[in-house]
């Protein structure tokens, strides 16, 4: 039934008490056994029928529930003696040492409790800060400890020592205290000393943390499970309990005939034993139990720990349904806010419609469909895969079935339909660490067997296409598929709240495709133009100018018609900051800044400043002014403007675009022979020892830094006379100067020098005994012989400069790898630690506790998504868009 | 100090004020004249301005038994609160701008807060005027603004200017924050989303080429664990105008700073056939440091027991009491002996800066609160990159600022562009309780109020365990909590209820 939900308004946490345990259980477990000859259960053995039943066709003989419906019960065993929990070996430590041994008061003298009370009774033990309480009940606790008189009934006191993990014993003696005596002891604390211990005494009694009886977990949580050869294979937990139960058997059996004392001990701390791994298998100082086969038992304490374990494992993260996982790759023609669903998956997920007097005659029409209807051209249609009855039973619907339920659906009843197009489904890629990682996309059923995106939604999700496999699931609440609309969707998400700046934009070919279809303002012809714009569905075709009585088309004009009407911009392009001329807004002869009037380019080049993620000022503006859904259209239209400009035109790039002229290469390298003169001097006044070594540093790091530099500098003129040569109208250069992937760097590489290599910053000196590599003299500190790359990508290197190039090339692999794991744990950290932070509506930073952490957020209440890039106000635009509205 | 720590923990503002007449301490060098005035109680949650009056005669005898038992710097008595009023971290940050005015920031000092909503402190009644219409308007405009408007204004002429001043008041106002917004898990990711692309490189050169700092990845992990020592402390120390531009003060300076042991300089050789320590001084080292044959005796007749005999720019040391113990302890003594220079400052380097020739010094080491005494030093633009050691030396609020600096510094420096306000969410976390915490499992997510959440993260059983014994209640508020048990969280769209009152049922 929909209504108001249900909420847990809290949990309190506390220590069962046995006869709270005794109350708990439904059957005291008294053999070892489980199941009988025929794999009955066996009455109160492990697997009793009264903590539930995990195979089909019982019943619980305490619910009288069946498999699913059964929660499970407890049961208990009664310990023959009782056994310390380790879990609160600390406390129990805490305990005997401030407590008397005699009349069991805490060991602070009346006046002591009479002016610490006050400080921790106002202490929220159920709220408050648990640390802050330790630190209060440590101090007690240590002033306690140290009396060897017990202020209240002057018995005298001897020092408890813990051999760990689990005994006891007073200072002096060998005698343990066994945990029977330990018990006795707490029992004798009163109540109202509890306080000064931390214990709250309405939730926990300090002997309650020696056992005395052991709840025994229902069947459900540790099912046994049946091989297929039908031998049965019970789970850790029972196996430990087993073992718990024959001990505490033969235990009494002793104790009850007499046995020695010698034999009774030796089975109580094997008792001891048994429960203290059954809670935790990993306790130090004891050997963890294991299975038959040597594996260590999993049980209580490593069920709940670490990142496999109950709570990040089980409760933090859940495995989902109605989820589907596929290879990605490519489709430009679809929008950014879509996704290509492969009618496999499409088939597969459903979404739940319950069916009401508005929509029922159109479910009856799906439903009657079937699983996998097509329509006359063959074409993918929703079909349904069940109908759920408003008694919660599934029905599913098969091609046979389907007419007779079709007319059986009524008000009230679910129907499960098949994906259709325009359902709004969440998109994932992991790793997850920003929330863009997911977004809504709203559904495209294609053909093939991957799911398809606009390449400007790469970004935000950090995909490729080199098998990258991402994650969609199907959204099942009418309250959550408007939210993922509202907020999820991509077109709000195109601003990134790290910076402020637009994250999904135009990268490689669609910046590349723009840069020349604007740079210098190219004309095309009417049919050139037609070529163009034809996956653009333009509704206004660019204004033509005739010259010469032809029609032309300007590139200016023709990327104008994807733009908004209304929008003013001015910005430098990116071409501007690696131009040898000047770019100012008034004279500029690079055609470096852009200037929008009006929705009208007048000037300027389109490059990675307009157009691409991060940078992107045009789609930063359009967002502000014209919202998220113009954004995204714009962003469409761009990348199809794009696509469709660089299919016609036609983009290559080669081994050629790095040809320089021999004079060129002469040139580069003389540049290289200088720098080695220059370096083989430096090594010359060190080895004569006239070299002054720069402060605080000692001659032979002054020596290495002086190389270093010297390298540098040959790598960066070489670059810059080998870039010199190659100008806007070479491939790899526009890729680099527009933004659209490579940077200069790259190029003089290539065509230039590759330089220094490096590993921690140093140059290369390890391999050999004083040498890099056999192929060196021993003692050479030459350019040559610590890494110094004299060939480019192009001319290839030598053997001797590819190993160099190799070790460099593995620091940033291991590097990498390093990195990832550990920001990652840096981000689980603070996600952890921020996560409950929330702006309220008077725009105060607050935490759970109600923690004031700032009075206005960011100091100025500004969102940081919506700020321009960081600023609440930008002054320029708002300036110029004033001007010219 | 600027900040008073009042050593009470409990929350409720109503119990603070029926019992706080009674003598309490304060950790605070409280003028002995005092009679009553504004104090400052810097609380885990909130900063109060507390009103007082009456404040019990000074008397060295009580005041010595009171700072023995509670280990505070002095002790005022005071008989009756008169009022108890929040004041904000804001305002109390005002005055802090820099170091200067935060060191002077003392008891009663309130104007502070009244220079604040004038907006600064040296504006011109022009940019007031800006402030003043924008606040008229209904919004506010960032300083920098108003400036830029208020000069261009007479150009614009007046109607232009209210259109411009309207136009921006929209665009704040669309720019404001949603209430509910998860702000942290916003500001956790867009610092941690980028920690991927950081590089690993430990060191790199800053500033100096000769000096190593700490960058990248490994820096932003130091300074979010909020470590008691960073892996490479350093100073920017500016010295006073006066001195800046010279030289021989700057080289003085630079010789008292550095922290020179004897082994620094010289080799230290011992001898167990004719019980002797040497000491040889290598003349490069010594010229190196600027350090004196006497600068090594000084220090070396400081240790007492011994003979010493200076020797063609040797010195032999003989200790009094012929053992080979005594030898050994010598020896080691020795070694360790600070010539001259601060503790913990290992190099200091000076260089010029800009065109004016200005000095300035930075160190390998750092130890704030002994450089901030020497004379020609300039306490207000002195820096350290140890986090810890400034919230011990000037107060939370200037560690505050300084985790807000060093991170946006390291992110930066790696070309990654992080909005401040995140940075600024994780320095006020870090610092709200008036103790620099750090981000994880010994920090801020130790000290979480639930069970379930302390549970999840890390050291489960431990959390698990105490929970029961405590008694302790999970309120269910947080994020984590929530998502345990399955029911929506308390944040954006999770943090309001709407409640759609159907139409009434109709008969079919």
């Amino acid at each position: 039934m929909m209504g108001i939900s249900k909420r847990i308004s809290s949990i309190k946490f506390a220590l069962l008490s046995p006869d709270e345990i005794r109350k708990l259980s439904q059957v005291k477990v008294i053999t070892a056994d489980t199941y009988d000859d025929d794999g009955y259960p066996i009455e109160h053995g492990l697997m009793d029928l009264h903590m539930g039943v995990i195979e089909p066709g019982l019943r619980c003989a305490t619910c009288g529930g069946k498999v699913d419906e059964c929660p499970g019960h407890f049961g208990h065993i009664e310990l023959a003696m009782p056994v310390v929990h380790v879990g609160f070996v600390k406390e129990i430590k805490m305990f005997l040492d401030a407590t008397c041994r005699s009349c069991g008061r805490i060991k602070l003298t009346d006046d002591e409790i009479r002016t610490y009370l006050p400080e921790i009774q106002k202490m929220d033990f159920e709220t408050g800060d648990p640390e802050d309480i330790e630190i209060l009940t440590k101090k007690y606790v240590d002033l306690a400890s140290q009396r060897m008189v017990c202020p209240h009934c002057g018995a005298q006191q001897s020092k408890i020592i813990l051999d760990k993990p689990t005994t006891f014993r007073e200072e002096g003696t060998n005698v343990k205290i066994t945990p029977k005596e330990i018990r006795e002891r707490l029992e004798r604390i009163p109540d109202d000393d509890l306080i000064f211990f931390g214990f709250n005494p309405k939730t926990a009694r300090p002997e309650w943390m020696v056992l005395t009886v052991l709840p025994v977990p229902p069947i459900n949580v540790r099912p046994s499970i049946t091989l297929e050869t039908g031998e049965r294979s019970e789970d850790d937990l029972t196996h430990k309990l087993v073992d718990i139960i024959r001990i505490s058997q033969r235990l009494r059996e002793s104790r009850d005939n007499g046995s020695p004392q010698l034999i009774i001990e030796d089975l109580w701390d094997l008792l001891q034993f048994h429960v203290t791994t059954y809670f935790d298998n990993q306790t130090p100082g004891i050997p963890p139990a294991r299975h038959r086969s040597g594996r260590a038992l999993k049980t209580l304490v490593q069920r709940l720990k670490g990142k496999e374990g109950r709570f990040r494992s089980n409760l933090s993260g859940k495995r989902v349904n109605f989820s589907s996982r596929t290879v990605i790759s490519p489709e430009p023609y679809l929008s950014v806010n879509e996704v290509g669903v492969p009618e496999r998956a499409a088939r597969e997920l459903t979404v739940p419609v319950i069916v009401n007097q508005f929509n029922i005659d159109d479910m009856r029409e799906l439903i009657k469909r079937g699983r996998s209807p097509r329509d006359q051209f063959g074409r993918y249609v929703t079909g349904v895969n069940y109908v759920i009855r408003p008694d919660g039973r599934r029905i599913k619907i098969t091609d046979q079935n389907a007419a007779e339920n079709a007319d059986r659906i009524d008000i009230g009843w679910t129907v499960e339909r098949q994906l259709m197009e325009g359902d709004i489904v969440l998109f994932n890629r992991q790793p997850s660490l920003h929330r863009m990682s997911m977004m809504g996309h709203t559904v495209r059923i294609l053909p093939g067997q991957t799911f398809r995106f606009n390449l400007a939604v790469c970004t935000p999700y950090n995909a490729d296409f080199d098998g990258d496999e991402m994650n969609l699931h199907v959204i099942q609440k009418e309250e959550a598929r408007a939210e993922a609309r509202i907020i999820m969707k991509v077109q709000e998400q195109i601003m990134s709240p790290r910076f402020g700046g637009p994250i999904i934009g135009g990268i490689h070919d669609h910046v590349t495709a723009l840069f020349l279809l604007t740079h210098n303002n190219p004309r095309y012809t009417h049919e050139e133009m037609v070529h163009i714009m034809a996956y653009l569905e333009p509704d206004i075709l660019p204004e033509a100018k005739i010259e010469n009585g032809v029609k032309y088309y300007y590139g200016r004009d023709i990327f104008s018609t994807i733009l908004p009407k209304g929008l003013n911009v001015r910005f430098r392009s990116k071409l501007c900051s690696g131009s040898s001329e000047k770019c100012e807004f008034e004279n500029d002869p690079s055609d470096t800044y852009v200037e929008i009037v009006d929705g009208k380019m007048i000037h300027g080049t389109i490059d990675e400043a307009a157009i691409s993620p991060f940078s992107g000022a045009i789609i930063d503006k359009i967002f502000r002014k014209f919202g998220s859904q113009e954004a995204a259209r714009f962003i469409d239209r761009m990348t199809r403007l794009a696509v469709g400009f660089i299919t016609y035109r036609g983009f290559s790039t080669g081994i050629s675009d790095y040809d320089i002229p021999e004079s060129a290469v002469a040139r580069i390298e003389e540049l290289v022979a200088q720098a080695e003169d220059r370096i083989n001097k430096l090594i010359e006044t060190f080895r004569l020892g006239e070299l002054q070594p720069a402060p605080g540093r000692s001659v032979e790091d002054t020596l290495e830094m002086e190389i270093l530099s010297e390298a540098g500098v040959v790598r960066d003129e070489s670059g810059k006379i080998a870039s010199s040569y190659l100008g806007l109208k070479v491939p790899s250069v526009i890729m680099a100067r527009s933004g659209a992937r490579a940077t200069m760097l790259n190029i003089s590489e290539v065509a230039g020098i590759v330089g220094q290599q490096s590993v921690r910053g140093g140059r290369l000196n390890r391999g050999y005994y004083n040498r890099t590599l056999p192929h060196f003299k021993r003692g050479d500190i030459g350019a040559d012989a610590r890494g110094f790359v004299r060939s480019s990508y192009m001319t290839g290197l030598s053997p001797t400069e590819y190993f160099f190039h190799s070790i460099g090339g593995r620091e940033g692999l291991v590097d990498t790898a390093v990195r990832t794991s550990r920001s990652g744990y840096m981000q689980r950290r603070l996600i952890n630690a921020f996560e409950d932070l929330k702006v309220d509506d008077t725009r105060e930073v607050k935490d759970t506790v109600g923690s004031l952490i700032q009075i206005k957020y960011g100091e100025d209440g500004i969102d940081p998504t919506r700020s321009a890039r960081g600023r609440a106000v930008d002054m320029n635009y708002i300036l110029f868009d004033e001007e010219k509205r | 100090m600027a900040s008073l720590l009042w050593r009470d923990t409990s929350k409720n503002i109503s119990a603070i004020m029926e019992r706080l007449p009674v003598n309490y301490a304060l950790d605070f060098d409280v003028p002995k004249d005092i009679e009553d005035g504004y104090i400052t109680i810097n609380r885990k949650n909130f900063t109060y301005h507390v009103v007082i009056s009456g404040v019990m005669p000074y008397s060295p005898e009580t005041e010595a038994i009171a700072k023995k038992k509670s280990g505070l710097k002095s002790i005022i008595t005071i008989e009756k609160v008169e009022k108890i009023e929040p004041l904000s971290v804001m305002e109390f940050r005002a005055g802090g701008k820099t170091l200067e005015t935060i060191a002077n920031f003392e008891v009663g000092e309130r104007q502070v807060t009244e220079i604040r909503e004038k907006y600064g402190e040296n504006l011109s009644e022009d940019v007031q005027n800006v402030l003043d219409d924008a606040k008229a308007m209904g919004f506010t405009i960032p300083e920098s603004v108003a400036e830029e408007i208020a000069r261009r204004r007479q150009e614009w002429g007046e109607k232009t200017y209210r259109n411009i001043l309207k136009r921006i008041g929209e665009e704040i106002g669309n720019e404001l924050i949603d209430p509910y917004e998860a702000v942290g898990i916003i500001a956790a990711q867009s610092i941690g989303e980028p920690g991927t692309q950081m590089t690993m490189r430990t060191f790199h050169f800053a500033g100096v080429r000769e000096m190593n700092v700490t960058l990248g990845l490994p820096r932003l992990i130091e300074i979010v664990d909020a470590r008691r020592i960073p892996s490479t402390p350093s100073m920017t120390i500016y010295l006073k105008p006066e001195y800046e531009t010279n030289d021989e003060v700057v080289m003085d300076v630079v010789k008292r700073l550095e922290n020179t042991s004897i082994s620094d300089v010289a080799d230290i050789i011992t001898d167990i056939g004719e019980l002797t320590v040497t000491v040889r001084p290598d003349p490069r080292k010594t010229k190196d440091r600027l350090i004196e044959m006497e600068d090594i005796m000084n220090a070396i007749n400081r240790i007492k027991g011994i003979t010493v005999m200076e020797d063609s720019g040797q010195i032999i040391i003989k200790p009094q009491q012929e053992s080979f113990k005594k030898l050994y302890l010598l020896q080691e003594q020795i070694k360790g002996l600070t010539i001259k220079g601060i503790n913990g400052i290992k190099r200091a380097i000076a260089r010029v800066e800009g065109k004016e020739h200005r000095w300035v010094i930075y160190t390998q080491g750092s130890n704030l609160k002994e450089v901030l005494e020497v004379d020609e030093v300039d306490p207000t633009r002195t820096y350290t990159n140890d986090i810890v050691e400034i919230a011990n030396v000037l107060g939370i609020e200037a560690a505050r600022n300084a985790i807000l600096n060093e991170a946006l510094r390291t992110l930066q420096e790696q070309g990654l562009n992080v909005d401040v306000r995140h940075l600024m969410l994780v320095a006020d976390m870090m610092t709200f309780s008036g103790s620099v915490r750090a981000v994880g499992r010994t920090g801020i997510s130790g000290r979480k109020s639930s069970v379930l959440a302390r549970a999840a993260f890390e050291i489960t059983t431990k959390h698990l365990l105490r929970a029961g014994v405590m008694g302790e209640v999970d309120k269910l508020a947080g994020v984590a909590e929530n998502i345990i048990v399955g029911q929506p969280i308390t944040l954006g769209t999770g943090a309001v209820d709407i409640i759609y009152k159907g139409y009434p049922k109709t008969k079919k």
